[in-house]
């Protein structure tokens, strides 16, 4: 083929069904075109340069997820690839990709078919949640009263104390929301994935995997949800997306 | 680029509904590095991938949570807050007082707060400056070559 020898970013796997088309520009502004073999195919674009090296900045980024995004659209089910795979050409990625792992990937492809990942993040208004460690927490009101009374730089141990409480506070408030918002959701979801907070006030950073006829329900209780906990917690959903944090490869050689 | 614009457009406001919730049909920067360097499939050593700078990408995209910055703001924050606030207030007018502003938008604030420290300030910029240094970061991903 004309293309072989030619590195191939791979951006994620798609059934081979002849259905679908990749739409979204790929890295670099190149065409993006799935590379079959059997019934499982990649969606990659060549690699410019020789070695198949590839910068990694936002551009980059955004491309993956943007082809990744416009493919869930096309094709029937959508598994993405972690961002920065480059395989030496076209046979690779059948041979090596593709081939090898034929078995696996239609298995996830046929289970995932017609899902999609919706990301949800919660965070605390900082006034509000501020306002309730404060006013529940005894030697917190005190300190917050030295401080106050006293010239800044007199002030530095009370402040860093009274930081630590507030973080404390954050904290142990993290573990009861988190729990609690993800079990009144995953009922409406085929399965959830906990992340790690990724800012100070998150209550919650979680993935829910979801189909269309589930999708209503959902969202119909997480805004119940997030009028119940306005202003204390405020929500943001994203997707639909590809499902990322779904996906799994078990691995033999 | 036309991808770049297409993704920034995204961000819609949720109709309908009580509003509480900011939606956004498309991922922002900051869910994508968290997303697409995290998660997906990762294929075995036949591929022969290396992620040189990946790492170090990711490394920035985790937010220190616990630091004596942190303590120091969050005692600042503590002591700009007007407790009186809450004694004379009752909650009825604390909800007219926000249901403007809206939960999502605080939401949504912090948030871009969180992406403006990764990526820098050309991001929309909104709410929360909360002393979060903007830094860029571009690195390279190589093909380490199969020897065969």
């Amino acid at each position: 083929m004309a293309s072989d020898g030619v590195p191939q970013y791979v951006y994620g796997v798609v059934p081979a069904d002849g259905r679908g088309r990749a739409r979204a520009p790929g890295i670099g502004g190149e065409g993006v075109r799935v590379i079959r073999a059997g019934r499982v195919g990649a969606l990659a674009s060549p690699v410019p340069d020789a070695d198949g090296e590839l910068p990694a900045g936002r551009e980059e980024l955004r491309a993956h997820a943007q082809v990744l995004e416009a493919a869930l659209a096309e094709f029937a089910a959508v598994l993405p690839m972690r961002f920065g795979i480059v395989m030496p050409s076209d046979a690779a990625v059948r041979d090596e990709l593709l081939g090898p792992h034929s078995a696996q990937l239609e298995a996830q492809l046929d289970e995932l078919a017609g899902k999609f990942e919706m990301g949800l993040k919660a965070l605390y208004d900082e006034d509000a949640i501020l306002r309730e460690i404060v006013t529940e927490n005894r030697e917190a009101r005190a300190l917050r009263a030295a401080i106050a009374a006293a010239p800044a730089d007199a002030t530095y141990p009370q402040r860093i104390r009274l930081g630590e409480l507030i973080a404390a506070g954050l904290d142990e408030r993290r573990l009861v929301d988190e729990r609690a918002i993800a079990e009144r959701l995953e009922r409406f979801a085929i399965a959830v994935d906990l992340r790690p907070p990724i800012h100070e006030r998150m209550a919650l950073n979680a993935a829910f995997l979801l189909d269309r006829e589930r999708l209503g329900r959902f969202d119909e209780e997480l805004e119940l949800l997030a009028a119940e906990s306005h202003p204390r917690i405020g929500f943001r959903l994203t997707g639909p997306l590809p499902p990322h944090s779904f996906v799994e490869l078990s691995v033999e050689r | 680029m036309a991808t770049a614009m297409q993704y920034g457009s995204g961000t819609r406001p949720y109709r309908g509904g009580s509003g509480y919730v900011a939606r956004s049909s498309s991922s922002g920067l900051y869910d994508v590095l968290e997303l697409i360097l995290d998660k997906g499939l990762v294929i075995d050593v036949f591929v022969r991938v290396s992620l040189i700078g990946i790492e170090i990408l990711t490394v920035d995209a985790r937010i220190v949570i616990a630091s004596v910055d942190t303590y120091l703001r969050f005692a600042e924050a503590v002591n700009r807050l007007d407790l009186m606030a809450t004694e004379t207030q009752g909650l009825p007018e604390m909800m007219d007082g926000l249901t403007e502003s809206g939960a999502s938008s605080k939401t949504k604030g912090a948030i871009t707060g969180a992406r403006e420290a990764l990526f820098g300030d050309d991001e929309e910029v909104e709410g929360d400056k909360e002393a979060q240094g903007s830094r860029k970061r571009s690195s390279s991903t190589r093909r380490s070559r199969s020897s065969s």
